[in-house]
C-alpha cells in the first residue's frame, strides 16, 4: 500500500476527505465512448455505490478506479494522489469481483495469503492477519478447502477476505452479490453492511439492482449512458429524482410529459401532452422553474383509488380499472384513464373487496406526492 | 508407396515408416495350434485384367517413356507403384497390398529370401528371350543360380566419390582412409548400412566382406572406432549437396548414385572410384511372385526389358550398369568406357556380394553397430 | 421422493436396464478399440519380446529373458541415455520457445486473428518429416544458409551439424507446432479476470504470470510436454539425418531390428518394451506431481 505515496506525481490540491476523486474523466474504447466526463468525490468511510443500467458504464468507472483500465481523459485520484497510470498493483485499493476470481488451484487459506505473500510479510504476519479475515467473513473453518469445493456464498465471503485482508483504503465491489440467490443476497447484504460499520473502511460498490443499492449505500451515484444523472442519498435519490431517468429508473413510477402552465410559490401547473391538468411539486424548494417542458411523476404507492368521484378534483382523473395483480401484502393494477394514459397503481392488500377488473373507477393523488422535473 | 525425390538412394535401409512395420507385425501373426508363427501373410490371390500391370519398383527405373514404348508395342497399361527400399518393399508386400503386382525389382540378397519364403514364381525361361545376353557372371549368380527365379536388370559397386581438388592424390583403396584421417576430419561420411561399413572394413583387413569369423569382425570394429572421429555422420542420402557445396571432402556411396551425381554436375570436381582391393557387388532384378495377377503380361514386360535397345536406353538415361551384354555394345563410347560404371573384369573379380548370414552372426554385427554409433 | 412404495406415475421401470450398466454400453466401442489397437498388440510385443533372435517365418515361442538381459548390458546405457537426453531437451525447448508463442496468440492477437496465426505456426507440419531435417542440413551445414549470414555480420562459423544441437534443433522445430497447439489451448482458457485480480493483490505482471498463469496452465503444460517427449522418444529421422556418426537412439535401434537388415524381431520387440515403459513411467510422474489442482479435487 505504501508503494502509492511514491507514485505521487502531482500534489493536486486534493480535497482531503475524498478518498477517490474522478474529474471529468472519459474513456474510449475503440471510437465508443464508454464513460463521458464523470465528476465525483467519494468521502472517506462512506458506502457509496454505482447504480445504473446494463451497458452504463458503471463497471468500467469502477475498473477506472481498480487501474484495469486508463482514463482516456481526466484526472484519476485516490487519498490525493494522481492515479491515472498508476497499474493496479501499485494502488491502495482491492477488489471484490462479480465471478469472485478466486485462484482454483490454491486453497482457501492460500487464495486469502496471497496478497501478503506478494508484500513479503512475515509468516507469522501472514497466519495471523489470514486467520483473522477467515474469521471477519466466517470462513475460519474452510481454510484448506478448494474454491471448487464451496457454494456460491462461501466462495463470496473467500473473495471478500482475500480483499479485505490487505487493508486497503477503498474496497471495491463490483456486482458482489450478482450471482447469489435472493434469501443468501440478503444475507450478505446485511454483512457486507455489519463489514463496512465495523471495519469503517471506504466502500464503493457497483450494482444494478436498486433496492440493494437503496438500502446499503451512504450516497448512490445513478449512471445513465456513461453520464452520472444524480448523487445522492438514498432517500433523495428516490423522492427527490433531479432527472427524468433517475425518476423513472429508481423504483415503480408514472411519468407524464408536458408544459408548465403556470406556477405558485411552491406548486405548479401542468398540462400533459394528453391533456391532463396536474398540481405538482417543482424540483426543490426555493426552485425557479416557471416554464418549459417537464415530466411529471407520481408513484404507484401515492395514487389513490375510489369508485366515486373525490370531493377534490385537483389531481383526480376517471378510468377504468384493468389486470389486478396479487404481489401478497400489495395488489398491483393498471388504470386506463379516459386521456388514454395507463397508469400503475400499488394499494396496500386489506381485508376488504377489491374491485374486479373493467370497473370504471376513479384516482386521485395529493400534489405534496407527485414531481415535475424539468427536461434538459 | 512414398514418392521420393530423384536423389534417395535405391538400395538403402532408409529408416522410415515405422507405421508399416507395425502394420506388419499386427499382421504378421498367425495363430497355429497351442503356439503362433510369426509369419509372413502371403498375399491373397486376385485375378487382374489382361491389359493391365502393376509393377512395384526403385524410384528411378520407371519413367513415361518406357511405359508408353510398352504400352505402343503391347497394349498394356503399366501402373507403377515406387519403394526406397528393400524391406520396406518386403513389408508393404507382406501386408496383403502385394497381390495386385505382376512385377517386382528385388535386389540380389532379397531375392534369395524371397526365393526362400516361396514368394517368387519359377521362370519360365522359354517365354524369355535374350537371357544369353546377360553377361556370364550374371547367368549363374550367388543368390539365384541359374535365374531360375529372377532375371538382372542392373547391377553397381559400393565405392568412394571424393573431391579431386581437395583430395590429391585421392583415395585408392578403404585403407587410404585411415592414412587421410587428417584432411578429411569432420568431412567424411560412411554408408548408414552395418554390412556396407564393416564390410569395407573387413576388407581393408584383407578379410572377407562377409565375414562370420568374431574375431575378424572384431577387429573391424576395433579399426572403425579409430578412423570414426573423422567421419561426420553414417548416411547413405544425405551426402551429394555437401559433397557438391565442398562441405563434405568424401563420401562412401554406391556407383549409381555416384555416377549419376558426376555425370549431371560435370564442373564438380568429383571422382568415384572403387578401392583397389574390392567392395561389394549389387544387382537389382526383376521377378514374378506367385501372387502375380497377370503373368503374361509380366513376361511381356521382361521381354521387352530385356531387348538391347530399351536396356541401352535405360542405362544412358539412368546410368545403372547393363548386365546385358548386347545393350553394352550398343552404348556410346565414353559410356562404355566409364570404369565406374562398367569395372574391369580384374576389378570385379575382387569383389563380393553381400550375402545374408546368420542370427548369431548378424547379431554380433548389429551389437558393433550399435556400440559403434553410441559410444 | 426417494420413498420406494410410492413410485411416481407413468414411469416405465420393468423394462429399464440397471444404471451402472448404462455408462458401461456407452464406453464398449471405445473399449473394443482400445483393446484391439492397444492392449493386444502390447501383449503381442510383449510375448515376442521374450523370444529370443525370432525373425519373421519362426514359431513364436517364449522361452524367458534373454532379449532383456542383452538390453541391460552396458553397451545399450548410451543408446537409452542419449534418447532420454535428446527428448528432455527437446521438450525443455519446446516449452521455452512455445510458451512465449502460445501466451502472445491467445492473449495478445485478437481473436479473429488467432486462428490464421495458429495455422501458420502449424503449417509446417503439412510438410513431410523427412523433407524438413533435410532443409535443415541446408540450413546448418558449414557452407550453409546460417553460416552464410552469421559470416556476412562477421561471426565465426558454427560447426552445429551432424551434433547434438543439430538433432535438439530439428526435433525441436518438428514438435513446436504440437506444444503451441495445446499450450495455446489451455492459455485461450485462462480466465483473465485471475490475472486481474493477482494484478489487484499486488502481482507485478512476472508474479501474475508465475503465480497464476503457470500453475493455471499447468494441465497444458504436462499434456503438451508428455506429448513431445513421448514423440521424441519414437523419433528416428532427425537423429538418423541431422546427427553424428554417434547419434544411436533407442527408436533408430527398435528400426534396425524390425526393417533393417537385422531382423530381430524378438530385441526390437523388447526394446519396444522398454521404451514403453520410460514413456509409462514419464506419463506416471506427469499424473501424481504434475497437476496439484486436478489432485486436490477439482
Amino acid at each position: 500500500m505504501s508503494q502509492a505515496a511514491t507514485q505521487n506525481q502531482t500534489s493536486t490540491t486534493a480535497d482531503a476527505e475524498f478518498d477517490v476523486e474522478l474529474r471529468k474523466v472519459f474513456k474510449v474504447f475503440n471510437s465508443d465512448t464508454v464513460v463521458r466526463g464523470i465528476d465525483l468525490g467519494i468521502r472517506r468511510g462512506e458506502f457509496f455505490s454505482i447504480l445504473g443500467p446494463s451497458g452504463c458504464g458503471k463497471t468500467t468507472t469502477l475498473r477506472l478506479m481498480a487501474g484495469f483500465e486508463t482514463p482516456s481523459s481526466g484526472e484519476l485520484l485516490i487519498q490525493g494522489h494522481f492515479m491515472n497510470r498508476v497499474p493496479p498493483y501499485r494502488r491502495p485499493v482491492n477488489t471484490v469481483f462479480q465471478s469472485y476470481a478466486l485462484f482454483n488451484h490454491l486453497t482457501v487459506w492460500e487464495n486469502v495469503a496471497f496478497g501478503l505473500r506478494l508484500q513479503k510479510h512475515t509468516k507469522a504476519d501472514i497466519q495471523q492477519r489470514v486467520d483473522e479475515s477467515l474469521k471477519l467473513v466466517k470462513m475460519d473453518g474452510f481454510a484448506k478447502r478448494f474454491p471448487a469445493q464451496l457454494s456460491g456464498g462461501q466462495q463470496q465471503r473467500v473473495a471478500l477476505a482475500r480483499a479485505l485482508v490487505n487493508r486497503p483504503a477503498v474496497l471495491l465491489l463490483d456486482e458482489p452479490l450478482g450471482a447469489l440467490d435472493l434469501k443468501l443476497r440478503k444475507e450478505m447484504q446485511m454483512e457486507l453492511s455489519n463489514l463496512h460499520r465495523e471495519l469503517g473502511l471506504t466502500f464503493v460498490m457497483v450494482t444494478h439492482d436498486q433496492e440493494e443499492a437503496l438500502s446499503l449505500s451512504d450516497r448512490i451515484a445513478v449512471m445513465n449512458q456513461g453520464k452520472i444523472e444524480q448523487i445522492d442519498s438514498p432517500e433523495q435519490i428516490y423522492q427527490q429524482p433531479k432527472t427524468p431517468f433517475v425518476a423513472d429508473f429508481i423504483g415503480d413510477t408514472n411519468l407524464f410529459h408536458g408544459k408548465i402552465e403556470g406556477f405558485y410559490p411552491t406548486m405548479l401547473w401542468v398540462i400533459t401532452d394528453n391533456g391532463l391538468k396536474i398540481k405538482a411539486k417543482p424540483p426543490d424548494a426555493g426552485s425557479s422553474l416557471t416554464s418549459g417542458s417537464v415530466v411529471v411523476s407520481v408513484r404507484p404507492e401515492s395514487i389513490r383509488l375510489s369508485l366515486s368521484r373525490p370531493n377534490e378534483d385537483v389531481n383526480s382523473f376517471e378510468g377504468r380499472l384493468r389486470n389486478v395483480m396479487y404481489l401478497g401484502t400489495h395488489l398491483h393494477c393498471l388504470v386506463d384513464l379516459t386521456s388514454g394514459d395507463r397508469l400503475t397503481v400499488m394499494r396496500p392488500n386489506l381485508p376488504t373487496t377489491f374491485p374486479s377488473e373493467d370497473t370504471p373507477i376513479y384516482i386521485s393523488w395529493s400534489p405534496q406526492d407527485c414531481l415535475a422535473i424539468p427536461i434538459t | 508407396m512414398i514418392g521420393l525425390p530423384a536423389h534417395f538412394s535405391r538400395r538403402s535401409l532408409t529408416r522410415r515408416q515405422i507405421l508399416q512395420t507395425s502394420a506388419a507385425i499386427a499382421s504378421g501373426m498367425v495363430l497355429s495350434g497351442c503356439g503362433w508363427t510369426l509369419a509372413e501373410v502371403r498375399p491373397a490371390l486376385s485375378k487382374g485384367n489382361k491389359d493391365d500391370l502393376s509393377i512395384y519398383t526403385w524410384e528411378s527405373y520407371i519413367d513415361p517413356q518406357l511405359t508408353e514404348t510398352f504400352h505402343t508395342q503391347t497394349g498394356i497399361n503399366i501402373t507403377a507403384d515406387i519403394y526406397d527400399s528393400n524391406e520396406t518393399m518386403l513389408a508393404t508386400f507382406q501386408t496383403g497390398k502385394g497381390a495386385i503386382y505382376s512385377v517386382i525389382y528385388p535386389s540380389d540378397y532379397k531375392v534369395a529370401e524371397m526365393i526362400e519364403k516361396k514368394l517368387l514364381s519359377q521362370l519360365d525361361h522359354s517365354r524369355i528371350s535374350g537371357l544369353e545376353n546377360l553377361l556370364p557372371e550374371f547367368q549363374n549368380s550367388v543368390y539365384d543360380p541359374g535365374n531360375q527365379h529372377s532375371v538382372p536388370i542392373s547391377w553397381g559397386t559400393t565405392g568412394l566419390i571424393y573431391n579431386t581438388d581437395a583430395l590429391n592424390p585421392g583415395p585408392e583403396d578403404w585403407q587410404d582412409l585411415w592414412q587421410m584421417q587428417q584432411p578429411l576430419n569432420r568431412k567424411m561420411t560412411l554408408l548408414a548400412d552395418v554390412r556396407e561399413v564393416m564390410g569395407a572394413t573387413l576388407k581393408s583387413l584383407g578379410h572377407s566382406y562377409n565375414s562370420t569369423n568374431p574375431t575378424e569382425i572384431k577387429q573391424a570394429y576395433e579399426k572403425l572406432v579409430q578412423l570414426k572421429p573423422a567421419v561426420t555422420t553414417f548416411t547413405t542420402d544425405a551426402w551429394r549437396d555437401r559433397l557438391l557445396a565442398g562441405d563434405l571432402l568424401l563420401s562412401m556411396a554406391y556407383s549409381a548414385d555416384a555416377v549419376r551425381l558426376i555425370q549431371e554436375n560435370p564442373d564438380a570436381k568429383l571422382r568415384y572410384v572403387i578401392p583397389r582391393s574390392g567392395t561389394s557387388l549389387w544387382s537389382d532384378t526383376m521377378v514374378i511372385p506367385t501372387t502375380s495377377p497377370n503373368p503374361d503380361a509380366a513376361y511381356a514386360w521382361i521381354n521387352f526389358m530385356m531387348q538391347p535397345s530399351v536396356a541401352a536406353d535405360v542405362t544412358q538415361r539412368l546410368f545403372f550398369a547393363t548386365p546385358n551384354q548386347a545393350a553394352y555394345d550398343q552404348l556410346p563410347a565414353p559410356l562404355r568406357n566409364n570404369r565406374s560404371l562398367f569395372p574391369s573384369d580384374e576389378v570385379i573379380k575382387a569383389c563380393e556380394r553381400i550375402i545374408p548370414l546368420d542370427a548369431k552372426v548378424t547379431e554380433l554385427y548389429d551389437q558393433y553397430w550399435t556400440k559403434l554409433t553410441s559410444g | 421422493m426417494t420413498n420406494p412404495s410410492h413410485p411416481i406415475a407413468n414411469q416405465p421401470d420393468s423394462q429399464v436396464k440397471p444404471t451402472w450398466l448404462q455408462p458401461l454400453l456407452m464406453l464398449a466401442p471405445a473399449g473394443v478399440w482400445l483393446a484391439l489397437l492397444l492392449v493386444v498388440p502390447t501383449l503381442l510385443i510383449f510375448e515376442l519380446s521374450l523370444v529370443p533372435g525370432i525373425r519373421p517365418g519362426q514359431v513364436v515361442n517364449p522361452s524367458g529373458l534373454d532379449n532383456y538381459l542383452r538390453i541391460v548390458q552396458p553397451d545399450y546405457f548410451p543408446v537409452l541415455g542419449r534418447s532420454l537426453f535428446f527428448s528432455i531437451g527437446t521438450t525443455l525447448a519446446c516449452l521455452i520457445l512455445g510458451f512465449p508463442v502460445a501466451y502472445w496468440i491467445a492473449l495478445k492477437v485478437p481473436h479473429r486473428w488467432q486462428n490464421l496465426v495458429l495455422l501458420g505456426f502449424v503449417l509446417p507440419l503439412w510438410t513431410s518429416s523427412l523433407l524438413r531435417s533435410y532443409a535443415w542440413i541446408t540450413i546448418l551445414r558449414p557452407t550453409g544458409v546460417l553460416n552464410t549470414i552469421l559470416s556476412k555480420i562477421g561471426i565465426p562459423p558454427l560447426d552445429i551439424l551432424n551434433r547434438e544441437s543439430a538433432v535438439l534443433i530439428g526435433m525441436t522445430y518438428s514438435m513446436l507446432p504440437y506444444m503451441v497447439l495445446i499450450l495455446y489451448a489451455a492459455l485461450e482458457k485462462l480466465d483473465r479476470q485471475l490475472l486481474e485480480a493477482a494484478s489487484d493483490l499486488g502481482a507485478t505482471p512476472p508474479q501474475a504470470f508465475w503465480k497464476v498463469t503457470v500453475p493455471q496452465s499447468l494441465t497444458g503444460i504436462a499434456a503438451g510436454s508428455l506429448l513431445v517427449f513421448i514423440t521424441s522418444m519414437g523419433d528416428f529421422v532427425n537423429p538418423e539425418i541431422l546427427g553424428g556418426a554417434s547419434s544411436m537412439t533407442v527408436a533408430r535401434l527398435i528400426y534396425n531390428q524390425f526393417l533393417g537388415a537385422t531382423q530381430n524381431w524378438g530385441f526390437g520387440s523388447a526394446l519396444s518394451m522398454v521404451l514403453i515403459l520410460v514413456v509409462s513411467i514419464a506419463i506416471a510422474l506427469l499424473l501424481k506431481y504434475g497437476d496439484r489442482s486436478a489432485a486436490g479435487g477439482v
